[in-house]
């Protein structure tokens, strides 16, 4: 108990907004030194004026699941929901330009919790969690995505959709009258046969 | 820049501010734009050095982004970074360029601003480097 206690090591990432603290001790089994995580136990994220998220590791990469490809993407202007509705993080822009993180308990009955965060929040967000997964004390193997270059089709994503499909449409639309006017305007009739066009047809005959 | 490459190891890629300046040339919005092949490790370096220099931006940077200052006060803030950037982009950019115009846009060229202190906001830092080189490989739109 007491040689517990003294292993425990907490890790702890501080920005202007928010504090991530995240407690556990190393692996022994895999001799790892005594200032390192190689086990994590739960950790806490404190936000100025918002509540404070706990939870066990699985939440802690499942919020970095999300936020770092997130923060990815806005780099490159691209700004699209990160988790589905059956896991416990999920990110999307905000309807007033902010940022809408969404946090499900995995205990029954407990609501979900949302955060509206700014793109300052944010910010100190991804440096927390960039801070511990860079960190050399944690000694744990991250499952994380690695950073990956958008392809067109994910680009495309910058552009409303009012202006992607208004270039199409403008080109269906000018078909479309293109087409009626040629149903409208009649055919030119056929070119009268000259009298030694009609001599020659009839010489063949 | 110099002494901020040096500190990061890439003395011997850019050991004096000629050279990098000359590797900084291949940017094509610049006025003094070069030609020719950039290799790997110098884009990285390069990348390296900016994300060095968000990252000691970064309170500025953050003070632009955040919504819990005072409005009058946020707008002075952009009004003093916006004429700050026009003077720079006059100064080194090449004014004929679609991209430089816009940023030189009073109006139209604000959400580009932003979306340009927002990426070196989420590049800042030595975690930023990945997400900002991927970034700068993305398909041409």
């Amino acid at each position: 108990m007491l040689q517990s206690a003294l292993m425990k090591q907490t890790l702890r990432y501080d920005q202007l907004s928010c504090r991530l603290e995240v407690d556990g001790f190393p692996d022994v089994s895999a001799d790892q030194a005594a200032g390192s995580v190689g086990i994590i136990t739960g950790w806490r994220l404190e936000w100025l004026g918002r509540p404070e998220l706990e939870g066990e590791r699985e939440h802690l990469l499942a919020l970095m699941e999300v936020v770092l490809p997130y923060a990815r993407h806005l780099i490159s202007g691209v700004g699209r929901r990160f988790g589905g509705e059956q896991r416990p993080v999920a990110i999307e822009p905000g309807p007033t330009g902010g940022h809408r993180l969404e946090l499900r308990s995995s205990q029954s009955g407990n609501p979900s919790l949302e955060l509206e965060l700014d793109d300052a929040e944010l910010a100190d967000l991804v440096r927390v969690l960039d801070g511990l997964r860079l960190d050399t004390r944690l000694q744990l193997p991250l499952a994380l995505p690695q950073s990956q270059p958008l392809r067109q089709r994910e680009l495309a994503e910058r552009l409303p959709l009012q202006r992607r499909l208004a270039a199409p449409l403008a080109g269906l639309t000018a078909l479309a009258a293109a087409a009626a006017l040629a149903l409208i305007v009649p055919p030119p009739p056929a070119p009268a046969p000259t009298p030694s066009a009609a001599a020659a047809a009839a010489g063949r005959r | 820049m110099v002494w901020m490459s040096q500190q990061l190891g890439f003395g011997e890629l850019f050991p004096n501010r000629v050279e990098l300046w000359k590797r900084r040339c291949h940017n094509p919005l610049r006025r003094a734009c070069r030609r020719g092949p950039i290799s790997a490790s110098e884009t990285d370096a390069l990348i390296r050095i900016l994300c060095q220099m968000a990252d000691r931006l970064y309170p500025m940077l953050r003070t632009l982004l955040s919504n819990r200052e005072a409005p009058e006060l946020l707008a002075q803030r952009w009004q003093r970074f916006q004429d700050r950037l026009a003077e720079l982009i006059r100064e080194r950019m090449n004014p004929r360029r679609s991209g430089v115009q816009q940023l030189l846009d009073p109006e139209l060229g604000a959400a580009e601003r932003r979306q340009m202190v927002r990426s070196l906001s989420l590049a800042a830092g030595e975690g930023g480097f990945e997400r900002l080189r991927a970034s700068l490989l993305d398909a041409a739109a």
